[in-house]
This record gives C-alpha cells, sequence and structure tokens, in this order.
C-alpha cells in the first residue's frame, strides 16, 4: 500500500532579486513497511521536502506538484485540515536538532500531554510513550535545558511517535548523537517499518542510510539523481555522483568530489553534477530523466 | 553582603508599608479628614509622629491613607498598560507586515511626547477621579510592554520548537497559548513589576500638579502639594513626610522588581534603571 506519492514536487522560494530552486519535480513512492532514506550534502534540498510535506514552508514558497499521504492530499488542504488530520496523525516528524525543537519552558510532561490530548488520547499514557521511544519517564518532569543531547532526541521521538502515525519523518536524527544513540535512533526506525509503518529518513549520513533503508532516493541540487532499492545503490552505484558520494565516504577511499555543489539560485538547465563529472559531455547539457537520472550511468542495467 | 542587607531591608520596608496600608483603620482608628484647629501646626511628636498639618490632622496617618491610594492607582495602573502593551506587542509580534509596521509607527510617535504632558492631557478631558488618573497613566505607560512583547515574538516565531509544534498538529491557538505566552508571560510580569514604583511617581506627579485625586482624597501628591503653603510657616514636615514615604516605598519596590529581574535573567545585570 502507498503510504507517500508525490509526482513533480517542486518547491522554490521567490527572494527579492533571486529564485531558490530547492526542490525540483520530485517523484517519491513510500509504501507502509518501507524505510526510503533521501541522502545527499548539505543544501541540496532534504529538509526543504519534509517541511513542504507538513506544510511548514515560509510564505514566500511556492510549492507545485502532487503529494498525498493516505490518500490525503497534502498540498492543497487547508491550515486547518492539515493541523487536524495529518501533522502528527498521519505524519510524525523527528525535527532536526532536537535541543531547540523543544519549547523551552515547558516540562517533557506537559509537551507529551498536550501532544497526547490534542489527538483525543489519554494524557495518563505519557509514561508509556515516553518508555516506548527509551525516554526514561522518571525525568519527564524536567524541562529542555536539564536533558542531554541523546535524552532531548528520545522526547523528540516520543512526541513524534505519541501518536502512532503511519508515516514518520526524521529529519536528520543521528546528527550530533554518539554512536550507541545513533544505532538505538536507527533501530527503532527500522522496528517501526518492520511493524507496517513507514519512515522518509532524511540523512547526509550514508552509513546510517545503507544499514536500516530499504531504498535510497540520492538528491543533488534539488533533484533526486538516482532512486533505487538500498542495496543496488551501495554496492553497484549507477549515477556518478552517488558513486563519488560513496568514494568520498572515509571508509572507502575517502576522497572528495572535486568542485562545489551549484548555488540552488543558478541552476544549470541540463544535468547539474556535469561540472563536476567526469563522464561528462556535450549530451549533459540536456536534463536527463528517469530512476537515474544520468546519460552515462555507470550501470545500465540497475534494479529499480 | 552589603547587597543582601539592603534587600532585606527593602523587603521589610515593603511589608511594614504594605501591612500599614492595611491595617491602618484597625490599629489607628482615626478620621483622616477630622479638621482639629486646636492642634494646627504642630511639630513632630511622640503623639504625632509626623507633626500635624495646617488644618491640625496627623500628617503620618494621612500619609499612610495616601500611601493606601497611591499603592492601589499604582497597581492597578500598571496592570492597565500591562494588558494595553501586551495586547498591541501582541498584535505587532504575531501579525507582522502592516499591522505591525503601523502600530510600531504609533509607538514612535507616542514615545516622541512627553508622557507626563500625554497624561495631563488624558485627565484634563475627564473629571477628576481614581479612574481618571488610573487611564491616565495606563494610556501612557504601555509602550515599552508593547516592545518588549513584539520583540520577544517576532524572535521566538521563528525558532524551531514552534514549527516542531505545528508538525506536531498544534493548532495557531495553541501555538500562541501553550507555546509562545509561556515564554512571554514572565518578562511581562517582570514589566508590570517595574512599572510600579513609575505609575506611583506619575500619581503623585499629577495630584501634586492639582490635576490627579480630587483634593479630598489623602493621596501623597495631594499632600506634598497642600504642604507646600505649610513650608511658608515652617512646617516642613508636612511635605517631607509624604515626600519620604513615597521615595522609600518606591524604592524598595523597585530594589525587588530589580533582583527578581536578575533572577530570572542573569545576563540583564543591571543597576536600577527605571
Amino acid at each position: 500500500m502507498t503510504l507517500l506519492h508525490t509526482e513533480g514536487l517542486s518547491v522554490r522560494f521567490r527572494l527579492r532579486d533571486a529564485v531558490v530552486q530547492a526542490v525540483t519535480d520530485l517523484h517519491l513512492r513510500v509504501r507502509a513497511g518501507e524505510l526510503l532514506a533521501v541522502v545527499g550534502e548539505s543544501g541540496c534540498g532534504k529538509s526543504v521536502l519534509a517541511h513542504a510535506l507538513l506544510g511548514l514552508l515560509p510564505a514566500n514558497a511556492e510549492v507545485s506538484g502532487h503529494a498525498t499521504v493516505d490518500g490525503t492530499d497534502l498540498l492543497h488542504s487547508g491550515e486547518k485540515v492539515l493541523a487536524r488530520q495529518i501533522r502528527g496523525r498521519k505524519i510524525g516528524l523527528i525535527p532536526q536538532s532536537p535541543a531547540t525543537a523543544l519549547t523551552a519552558v515547558r516540562t517533557g510532561r506537559t509537551l507529551l500531554a498536550e501532544t497526547l490530548r490534542a489527538h483525543d488520547r489519554d494524557p495518563k499514557t505519557a509514561d508509556r510513550v515516553a518508555a516506548d521511544a527509551g525516554f526514561d519517564p522518571a525525568d519527564l518532569d524536567r524541562y529542555p535545558f536539564q536533558l542531554s543531547g541523546g535524552m532531548a532526541q528520545r522526547l523528540v521521538t516520543a512526541l513524534a511517535l505519541a501518536t502512532d502515525p503511519p508515516l514518520l519523518i526524521a529529519d536528520e536524527p543521528t546528527t550530533g548523537l554518539d554512536r550507541p544513540l545513533v544505532d538505538h535512533t536507527l533501530d527503532l526506525l527500522r522496528r517501526r517499518c518492520d511493524n507496517g509503518g513507514a519512515v522518509l529518513l532524511i540523512t547526509h549520513d550514508l552509513a546510517a542510510a545503507e544499514r536500516v533503508a530499504d531504498t535510497v532516493a540520492v538528491m543533488y541540487a534539488s533533484r533526486i539523481v538516482e532512486h533505487r532499492p538500498a542495496t543496488g545503490v551501495f554496492t553497484e552505484p549507477a549515477h556518478p555522483y552517488t558513486a563519488a558520494l560513496l568514494k568520498a565516504l572515509p571508509d572507502r577511499e575517502f576522497r572528495p568530489i572535486p568542485g562545489h555543489p551549484p548555488m540552488l539560485t543558478a541552476l544549470p538547465p541540463g544535468c547539474a553534477f556535469a561540472p563536476r563529472c567526469p563522464r561528462a559531455d556535450t549530451t549533459c547539457a540536456t536534463p536527463p530523466t528517469g530512476p537515474v537520472a544520468c546519460h552515462h550511468p555507470l550501470h545500465t542495467e540497475v534494479a529499480v | 553582603m552589603a547587597d543582601r542587607t539592603l534587600l532585606r531591608a527593602a523587603q521589610l520596608t515593603l511589608v511594614a508599608a504594605l501591612g500599614a496600608t492595611l491595617l491602618v483603620p484597625v490599629i489607628w482608628p482615626l478620621d483622616q479628614s477630622a479638621v482639629d484647629l486646636a492642634h494646627v501646626g504642630l511639630s513632630p511628636s511622640p503623639g504625632h509622629p509626623g507633626g500635624t498639618d495646617d488644618l491640625g490632622r496627623d500628617v503620618l496617618h494621612r500619609s499612610i491613607y495616601g500611601l493606601r491610594v497611591s499603592v492601589l492607582v499604582g497597581i492597578v495602573a500598571a496592570l492597565a498598560a500591562s494588558l494595553l502593551g501586551g495586547i498591541v506587542g501582541g498584535l505587532a509580534g504575531l501579525l507582522g507586515g502592516w499591522t505591525d509596521r503601523v502600530l510600531m509607527r504609533l509607538i514612535d510617535t507616542l514615545a516622541a511626547l512627553p508622557h507626563l504632558l500625554l497624561g495631563i492631557f488624558i485627565v484634563a478631558m475627564l473629571r477628576p477621579s481614581l479612574g481618571a488618573v488610573i487611564l491616565s497613566i495606563g494610556l501612557t505607560h504601555w509602550l515599552s510592554t508593547a516592545r518588549i512583547v513584539r520583540s520577544e515574538l517576532l524572535s521566538l516565531r521563528t525558532r524551531p520548537f514552534i514549527d516542531a509544534a505545528i508538525a506536531g498538529g498544534a493548532s495557531r491557538r495553541r501555538v500562541l497559548t501553550r507555546h509562545l505566552l509561556p515564554h512571554v508571560l514572565p518578562k511581562i510580569a517582570l514589566a508590570t513589576t517595574l512599572m510600579i514604583p513609575h505609575a506611583v511617581w506619575h500619581e503623585t506627579s499629577l495630584s501634586f500638579l492639582g490635576l490627579g485625586l480630587p483634593p479630598h482624597l489623602a493621596s501623597l501628591g495631594n499632600m506634598i502639594n497642600d504642604g507646600q503653603r505649610s513650608l511658608l510657616t515652617g512646617s516642613w514636615w508636612a511635605s517631607i513626610v509624604p515626600g519620604l514615604l513615597i521615595i522609600v516605598v518606591t524604592l524598595a519596590i523597585a530594589a525587588l522588581a530589580t533582583r527578581w529581574r536578575d533572577r530570572l535573567d542573569p545576563r540583564a545585570r543591571a543597576e536600577l534603571d527605571l
């Protein structure tokens, strides 16, 4: 069953003297039980995607295309429908940088009880919900500034899971965590999928994606350049950018990609990776399409 | 520490002064407006610790009644100003855009005028009464609170926890009441407390100018004004006693409020700025 479906999803920000193309023509499909990892460098548009799906973009954003979750339109539903039926109910968000995502003047218990009550659930179950996310219920009466980074991470996870949403979006959930906490967080995401939930994992941590993802979408300069089952992506990357990204990993070749990603205000009409790509030629001036958006893929017969 | 002794003194002063204003009808039952022409202009003595005025009324006794009125006016006016400031600042900070621009220019304009003059203008349009004085102070003292609330909201609005709350399904109203207000309310409470002494002074000034409370009400400003006449006959105490009382009590409130602010925000270690 398809939970999340986007077609031609694009997001642009209109600035005074420029247009930022943050997300371009995104086709995504996440089924129940699937963990899709969207990977890419910082500034490629990953987080904007998460915010677009939740209707959290600032006023100067222009969104086009289609996006549905569980059959409900995400882009054309009013603020009321989003607040009452989508956010927290159908899509849960584990936000980036948990310490700043918690209201500083409220205790974990009041935050959790508020979320539960808002979704017609028993606020007394706060202890159990916290424990399920690995947060010690004894710490629920602490304020956010009294929590360590790991505890804050577990608390925002508890808040996102409190209402048991079918789709969970985790925005860089492993950033700044030590190894055991990364493992804990990834295990939790994996377990949700194994129990029939769907997870959209947004990360620049390729190792994390490799460990838990079913499918991987590699994002570069606002576009998805490779969207395939995880095993294929990590063993036989087809897009030169994916290959270069993997070679840059410390436990592989540790060789950085030459050059810099293009500015999102001035994207080329053709392949955005061409200026940094060893395989590029004149055909790359036209936009490539398909699950591997490349005119000269490293592998032509790829499982999609 | 000297700091601590001062604070303790401020606390005791405040408790004694407020206790006296509340209990004076019980512990010192004396008709505050009864004229006693047999004891006019007596200097301070054990029987009349503050002396008597040119109508034979006990100055200390009347000063306590005056303080009662002044503190009441100060508190109610400060609350009114904070309410108004909170609403205007809230609208500007939450709605932004043109609402914000228009309201902020209005505040700049009002701030450019001397607020005592503005206050006089307001009482002059109304019949002299407690309500008129409170209105006059309330309408001229909300500007700083509005600015505080607005800037606080502007910075809070873009913080990640607001997006996180919305992502969790919080409605606009819930974001406002559960995530924004708890941040802003302590600041408003603090601004209100710091404003009380200011409002008391303002009331005193208005009454001193003869524009505040009606003359038969014993307010500190009225008494200082009345005392001017006695000054010519050498009865300095008729003005000095209520004057000292107002200085001591407002300083005590200000000292405690400042201390409270420092506790809430250790970065704002400031001296008494009022």
